[in-house]
């Protein structure tokens, strides 16, 4: 059979950020020689190692469950499926960079599937492209809500308010997130809502 | 200069904490920022990787990460202990009344292996990392009452803010972590705390400081700065005139339940409550090091026991303690390593420029350990 000879890779995610998880696993099932299987909110991440018995597992840094899946390989007598996410060890700037997408590495049994780098470098793409768009999504919203407060404070409308930022932000040589930033500290107000 | 420490929502974080809210970092001319980590996996990543530059640390994990068994990245050192104690065993209803009786935690483990064995699948204990104390003094506590930690339970990871629904769920029998969650199982009605870890041996060496090896290179007067500032405050975390404010500060900080946190801190109610610099409990003993790897080699997580002790020797370093502890004129032991266990009350080792005052630290099973991790006296049991 043909599908059996192209070595399919089962592909465990586990992604509490629902939208990241749908991106990722999109890019991913686009790789016929591809198997994702998403994690249901609330299942275990060590039961559903268990249970799937992947290849890889594509982990969040930030998952609660991770000290689990470490303990997966730790505590169990028998020997468990591969739970990878990985880096090369001898490149620590990279791994650096991981960490900083939100990536983790995992490397159970020493070696990593030959063709896991375009995986994870194709999952590190999407992590950066969503974090990208997150921080820019945060930054417009600091934006609106400091015009906000000028609008009320001066009764001004919204285009002088715009203009007020855009000036401090060229006279201090600023960039504008960072004025809007400035005046929502300097009336006590948190900064990212 | 700023200093990147990480933490999980733990009271024996206590001591950074407070050391910067009352500013004795800044007086040092630091500015700590905290990174509050969602599990100890996520704390040792970053600190492996050069994200952090200091973490509060569990021993084990710091020597299993230095022993490679975690992968790559950059070495650490542990120039400082920041607790003693503070971790509960906590059952189930059921095993906890099987359990429950005189005699200590041996006569206790007796009774419950009893319970254990009448199951019809090993029951599940839970503890919050594989490479964690509580996963050595579990297994330590159930082999002394004659069980087998890999046959008589299946042990299995849950993070610590997770153990008490798990518990409430029927999903494991028991757990072993540290204040707050046995207290708050109790609070939740959940389950009950059988005994705390000083029932296994007493005063137990929990959470030390680790950095990373590179960054503590490159910064001795930041790492003198850090050590003095946090040496100061164990000692005000340990005064229970200190615990209602410490409570309320670690709640708001940590995001923990304050009236458990209260509970667990010095002059508490708790069962077992957290030590932070007393019995000197911030000296990073060498024999306490080796004690840690000689049991994680007892287990088969680490190579033989001679590597086991070469490992500890190089990660605990006494001596990147020493000029902050000299000049804040603690008395300094003669020699780094001791023997552990054996002492029923305080006791007092030869240091300069006076004795240091230790205290208790019997185990469950009465048996003595060498400085280098050894059995030196007594009938082993196990």
């Amino acid at each position: 059979m043909v599908l059996a000879r192209l070595r399919c890779v089962k592909i465990l995610l586990a992604d509490d950020d629902a939208a990241r998880a749908r991106a990722l696993a999109r890019a991913l099932a686009e790789d016929p020689t591809l198997h994702v299987v998403r994690i249901p909110r609330g299942r275990p991440l060590a039961e559903a190692v268990a249970a799937e018995a992947p290849d890889v597992v594509l982990v969040d840094m930030a998952h609660a469950d991770r000290d689990a899946l470490e303990g997966v390989r730790a505590l169990s007598a028998r020997a468990p499926h591969p739970v990878v996410l990985f880096v090369d060890q001898d490149d620590p700037a990279f791994m650096e960079q991981a960490i900083a997408a939100g990536v983790c590495s995992y490397n159970v049994l020493g070696m990593p599937p030959p063709d896991v780098k375009p995986i994870l470098r194709a999952a590190i793409a999407l992590f950066r492209h969503h974090q990208r768009a997150h921080s820019e999504l945060a930054e417009r919203r600091v934006l609106e809500r400091a015009k906000a407060v000028l609008i009320r404070e001066r009764s001004i409308g919204e285009p002088a308010a715009h203009r007020w930022l855009q000036r401090q932000a060229m006279l201090r040589g600023r960039r504008l997130v960072e004025v809007a930033r400035e005046v929502l500290r300097a009336r006590g107000e948190a900064e990212e809502a | 200069m700023q200093v990147r420490l990480g933490l999980l929502r733990l009271v024996d974080g206590a001591a950074p904490v407070l050391a910067a809210a009352r500013g004795l970092l800044a007086a040092e001319g630091l500015e700590m920022r905290f990174s509050v980590e969602p599990s100890w996996a996520t704390l040792a990543d970053r600190l492996a990787w050069g994200a952090l530059d200091a973490a509060v640390m569990l021993p084990p994990l710091a020597l299993a990460a230095a022993a490679g068994l975690r992968g790559g990245g950059v070495p650490l050192v542990v120039p400082m202990g920041l607790s003693a104690g503070g971790n509960s065993i906590a059952l189930g209803h059921a095993p906890a009344e099987a359990a429950a009786g005189g005699g200590g935690a041996v006569a206790c483990g007796r009774r419950l292996l009893r319970w254990l064995r009448a199951q019809s699948a090993p029951p599940r204990f839970a503890v919050v990392h594989a490479f964690s104390t509580h996963a050595v003094l579990l297994r330590y506590w159930l082999a002394a009452a004659g069980a087998d930690p890999d046959g008589d339970i299946e042990i299995v990871v849950v993070p610590p803010q997770h153990v008490t629904a798990a518990l409430a769920e029927g999903r494991i029998a028991g757990f072993c972590a540290g204040a707050p969650w046995g207290e708050a199982a109790e609070r939740s009605g959940a389950g009950r705390v059988l005994f705390g870890s000083s029932a296994i041996w007493q005063g137990q060496p929990e959470k030390c400081l680790a950095l990373a090896a590179p960054w503590a290179a490159a910064h001795p007067a930041a790492v003198k700065g850090l050590l003095r500032a946090l040496l100061q405050a164990g000692r005000i975390c340990d005064r229970p005139a200190e615990a209602d404010g410490l409570a309320a500060l670690l709640a708001a900080r940590l995001d923990l339940p304050e009236d458990a946190v209260r509970a667990t801190l010095p002059g508490g109610q708790a069962l077992e409550r957290v030590r932070f610099a007393a019995g000197a409990t911030w000296y990073p003993w060498l024999s306490q090091g080796a004690w840690w790897a000689a049991q994680m080699g007892r287990w088969g997580w680490l190579p033989p026991a001679a590597d086991a002790l070469a490992l500890a020797h190089e990660v605990y370093r006494p001596d990147l303690l020493a000029p902050a502890a000299g000049e804040l004129g603690l008395p300094w032991p003669v020699a780094g390593a001791k023997t552990e266990g054996g002492h029923s009350c305080p006791w007092r080792l030869p240091g300069n420029p006076e004795p240091l005052p230790l205290e208790a630290d019997q185990f469950c099973d009465s048996l003595i350990y060498s400085e280098n991790g050894q059995i030196l006296q007594g009938v082993p049991t196990h």
